[in-house]
């Protein structure tokens, strides 16, 4: 979405503001066709669009490998996970729709690459060892986030996202397992592991957004809970669970730079280039064009079946 | 929300605000549960829909059966009148935990009365 979309400034009740906000600030949650301020109304579309569109983005490059498995187990548990994820496109432009956007409209905007969807999603993913990284990192610092927002103020989200990372939990001990035979395997096995693991390395840092700035808007956000946590307290909550993984393996993480602070209790990373995040972001990623032209062409090879459906049930 | 039953000045009852296509699915886990509203689905039948709704959420967790209803045929109470649900009055007389006091009374009362029996 674009920022000239942004509501101006919210021509909100002030009477039914300050009732919406003393809620919110006593842990109320609010449910779908209740009041809520258009700023808000605005912030919770676009996150939850923008999730949903990650989720059904987010299928496509392990669904490379699902032809590819090496074994039938691998292809199964692939399968299964690479269904969760459109499962949870589905369930979020559901809750998408409840603040007041067609399914069809947003997925309209996605397929005409009018929409966002997460960085990680616009890369490729070249061996094996990609899929073990996207499952452990890549749905890994999405759990950071996701689990965070199970505390969000927006109640048909909140209980979504208990579904969500209930499933995001078996994507990662299934990684894990995946990463594990890697890691232990042949020299030429933990080489492909640590190659992917290289070149995953930058989107990884990127997923969490910049640093916050200390603005008006980002503490309107935290105080109406439609963010919960600082994208810098989420990218360390990330560091912290994640980089003893690729230590234990004896595997490299792939920034000089990195370092635990004992005092300030976090990691200092390199400040990667913000630039890419946001060429990324805007949909010119080295995949984006590919597979956005791919989620356009299921869309209409699929049309049949939407129409088949409707005529079965008006006839 | 407009369309709900208006008491006062205040509504208190809504049909919900929801395409027709989207239908409520409710899950049974096990025979002896009650059906719990799981999510959603949109599908342009009943049939579709329950098809839809085994694939969405009956993937891996038990299920014994589904319900999909209309969403848009749910009437709800609204959020504005859930002043309706809280006891005007003291309603401690419906739990049997108020009675405690009471069969304490009776138990040291019965203690009281078998002393002799005990020594």
């Amino acid at each position: 979405m674009d920022q000239a979309l942004r509501p101006q400034e919210p021509q909100d009740d002030p009477e039914q503001l300050a009732r919406f906000e003393q809620r919110i600030q006593s842990g109320d949650q609010i449910e779908a066709g209740e009041w809520m301020p258009e700023a808000y109304r605005f912030e919770a579309i676009r996150l939850i669009q923008m999730h949903a569109n990650s989720e059904i983005m987010g299928a496509l490059p392990e669904r490379e490998w699902i032809p590819r498995a090496p074994t039938l187990a691998r292809k199964l548990a692939l399968t299964a996970k690479v269904q969760d994820e459109v499962g949870h496109a589905m369930l979020l432009y559901r809750v998408a729709e409840t603040l007041g956007r067609s399914r069809e409209e947003m997925f309209a905007e996605l397929v005409e690459g009018r929409a966002r969807f997460h960085n990680v999603f616009h890369y490729p993913a070249e061996t094996w060892a990609d899929v073990a990284i996207i499952q452990v990192f890549v749905d890994g610092a999405a759990m950071q986030t996701q689990g965070a927002l199970r505390s969000c103020s927006y109640a048909p989200y909140a209980r979504v996202l208990k579904r969500i990372c209930y499933e995001e939990d078996f994507h990662i001990q299934l990684g894990l397992d995946v990463w594990r035979s890697l890691a232990e395997g042949t020299p030429r096995q933990r080489a492909m592991l640590q190659d992917a693991l290289n070149r995953w390395w930058t989107p990884l840092i990127h997923f969490f957004g910049m640093p916050d700035k200390v603005s008006p808007h980002t503490e309107r956000m935290l105080a109406w809970r439609i963010k919960v946590k600082s994208n810098e307290e989420l990218r360390q909550q990330f560091l912290r669970r994640f980089v003893p993984i690729i230590l234990e393996y004896g595997l490299v993480v792939p920034d000089p730079g990195l370092r635990w602070v004992e005092g300030e209790q976090r990691y200092v990373y390199t400040e990667p280039d913000w630039e890419e995040l946001k060429r990324v972001g805007r949909n010119n990623g080295p995949k984006s064009a590919e597979r956005l032209a791919l989620r356009l062409a299921f869309y209409r090879q699929h049309a049949w079946v939407r129409e088949a459906m409707t005529q079965w049930a008006a006839a | 929300m407009g369309g709900g039953v208006t008491v006062g000045a205040e509504v208190w009852e809504r049909r919900l605000d929801t395409p027709r296509d989207v239908w409520a699915v409710f899950l049974q886990a096990r025979t002896r549960d009650p059906h719990v509203h799981v999510g959603d689905v949109h599908a342009p039948d009943a049939e579709m829909a329950l098809v839809l709704a085994k694939e969405n959420y009956a993937r891996r967790d038990p299920c014994v059966t589904l319900w999909v209803v209309r969403a848009a045929e749910i009437h709800t109470t609204t959020q504005d009148a859930a002043e309706m649900f809280e006891p005007a009055i003291d309603k401690s007389y419906r739990f049997g935990g108020s009675y405690r006091r009471q069969q304490q009374v009776y138990r040291s009362a019965w203690r009281l009365s078998h002393r002799d029996e005990d020594q």
